[in-house]
């Protein structure tokens, strides 16, 4: 579905991604680790076309290249952005709007709405609230939300875990999961190893910008030790 | 379908907040017209004026967050394009006896006048925009002063078109107060309802995140470009309703003292709600009547209080240093009218 090429990612005139390929089937969980400074934000800021990169981005067929965001969101690749970046002055209902910038169909907007509504209830109370009001957790399942609020055929997840207490991080990565069981296709960025690997099936591990290694799950769980030198986090 | 689907529940509340604003505005201009000397009504006048550069202002600048000192030389572009198309041709032989291209040998109807001058006033935000959207914070404030400062020189000195320092006399007076009450009462609902569709909300998330909105999918040089040009013709109607009451114009209200004065008010009522544009521009516009009384010196209780000329200038300063300093999202803040009842209501 998702597939990259020998991509090299650029913020500006440095390069942070050195040549990486990577591969997304329909309705997998394909999580990109590493620690930070790895490349993985710019890998995935590269396929919403955030960043700009060389080499070849191909999604079900159509060659990214000279894309715009817009028009990439319009083929089904959404991004839920690293430290949630929700809009902290509109209401929790307008986040979810701007989600769905690019679409036109307003009756399948709002019913879109009431969906995430009844799937967040937190959610619900709070509509007409500023976003920045809410707790990081609340924020963040806004973020997945109104990321899926543009229907896409790909989330891109850019570390949902980071900042939140670890009850809280079981309910996004519940949420994720259960995303998976409804077929969504995902591609994940984590630190936090030993969760994201419960919910991939596929992993990639970057450092420095380099692919290190990859595998399935239990190739990158037997890696563990190197894994947990690498990110700092233990994985027992 | 259900009407409910296509009209969101911030736009029914946006509606239900115009609504109010509108009362407040009519009974603001009611008790006027019943009661009010004539000097009285022309203040009102002004004042509504006011509201309509500063609901324009609010448009752009109170949606997309960056700060638009240009909005006067678009007003007064509305209201010298007006004043040229719609005065007699007897007065313009007198007046702009030297006027290029014809100028002074045609004269139109007031509406088609006000169209043209709309029309005008909007195709040259829409070149200018063009520009100004492309750049964020204190680059576009600085061109927005630049074009100012432009169009400015070319009111004071082609003054075989614009006369310049001196008035541009015999416009007809077709507005009256009750025509203002209208347009104001219209544009109260239009800033309200661009604030509430998703443009309005799609250049909310830009200002608080131009980065994170285009990682949406918004495209924020195309809502800000809407917006400079929606707010534009709001300019360009306030200049018109000026020249076409006054009856007279020249450059010198279209420059900064005009483009303090209506900042002042948006900063102090508070840029990001419509409510706030309203309060502000009621509350300095009224304000500052006091404090021309002031400054002439009068006897208050027994106590004859001295002369103190500039007194309003001074006044208007302190409103936008007190108002930044402690509470920099002015007197609303977030807050539309319509939502303060309801939280009362709670």
């Amino acid at each position: 579905m998702l597939e990259l090429h020998n991509v090299r990612v650029y913020h500006g005139p440095i390069e942070a991604v050195h040549g990486l390929s990577v591969s997304v089937s329909e309705g997998q969980c394909v999580v990109l680790l590493g620690p930070n400074g790895a490349g993985k934000t710019s890998t995935l800021s590269a396929i919403a076309g955030v960043a700009s990169s060389r080499g070849q981005i191909t999604f079900n067929g159509h060659d990214l290249e000279g894309l715009s965001i817009e028009e990439r969101q319009r083929l089904g690749i959404a991004l839920a952005p690293e430290g949630r970046r929700i809009f902290s002055n509109l209401s929790v209902r307008e986040n979810l709007l701007i989600g769905a910038a690019t679409r036109t169909d307003r009756p399948g907007v709002a019913s879109d709405i009431d969906y995430w509504f009844s799937t967040f209830p937190v959610l619900h109370e709070r509509s007409d609230q500023a976003a920045g009001t809410l707790s990081g957790g609340e924020q963040q399942m806004l973020t997945i939300a109104r990321a899926l609020m543009s229907k896409p055929r790909i989330l891109l997840l850019d570390e949902p875990s980071l900042g939140l207490a670890p009850l809280i991080c079981k309910q996004i990565f519940a949420l994720i999961d259960s995303l998976k069981a409804q077929g969504m296709t995902i591609l994940l960025v984590e630190q936090n190893v030993r969760d994201a690997l419960q919910l991939a099936d596929y992993g990639y591990m970057l450092n420095s910008g380099n692919l290190m290694s990859e595998g399935d799950r239990e190739t990158l769980s037997r890696q563990g030790a190197s894994m947990s030198t690498l990110t700092g986090i233990n994985h027992t | 379908m259900s009407l409910s689907a296509y009209i969101s529940r911030d736009q029914r509340s946006g509606l239900v907040g115009s609504l109010l604003l509108s009362c407040l505005l009519i009974a603001v201009g009611l008790l006027v017209v019943y009661f009010g000397q004539r000097y009285q009504l022309r203040i009102v006048y002004a004042a509504y004026v006011n509201l309509l550069v500063v609901l324009g202002l609010q448009v752009f600048m109170g949606n997309a967050n960056i700060t638009n000192l240009s909005h006067s030389a678009f007003m007064g572009i509305g209201a010298y394009v007006a004043a040229i198309c719609v005065t007699p041709v007897k007065i313009k032989a007198i007046s702009l006896p030297q006027a290029p291209w014809g100028l002074n040998a045609f004269a139109l109807d007031p509406w088609v006048s006000a169209f043209i001058a709309i029309a005008i006033t909007a195709l040259l935000a829409w070149l200018v925009g063009l520009i100004i959207t492309r750049l964020s914070g204190i680059g576009a404030t600085i061109v927005s002063l630049a074009l100012l400062v432009i169009v400015h020189s070319i009111f004071l000195h082609r003054t075989d078109i614009f006369k310049g320092k001196q008035a541009f006399f015999g416009i007809p007076q077709v507005f009256d107060i009750n025509s203002i009450l209208i347009i104001s009462v219209c544009a109260i609902f239009v800033a309200r309802a661009f604030r509430e569709s998703h443009w309005g909300i799609q250049l909310r998330a830009s200002a608080d995140d131009e980065v994170g909105a285009r990682s949406m999918g918004v495209n924020v040089y195309r809502v800000r470009l809407i917006a400079w040009v929606l707010g534009s013709v709001f300019l360009a109607v306030a200049g018109i309703s000026y020249a076409y009451f006054l009856g007279t114009i020249s450059a010198r209200p279209f420059y900064f003292t005009h483009v303090f004065l209506t900042v002042a008010m948006l900063i102090l009522g508070g840029m990001r709600t419509v409510t706030g544009a309203v309060l502000g521009t009621l509350l300095i516009s009224f304000g500052l009547e006091g404090v021309r009384y002031l400054e002439t010196g009068p006897e208050l209780l027994g106590i004859k209080l001295p002369e103190l000329l500039g007194l309003s200038g001074i006044m208007l300063g302190v409103v936008i240093v007190v108002t930044m300093a402690f509470r920099s999202s002015g007197i609303t803040g977030n807050t539309e009218i319509e939502q303060l009842f309801n939280r009362w209501r709670r």
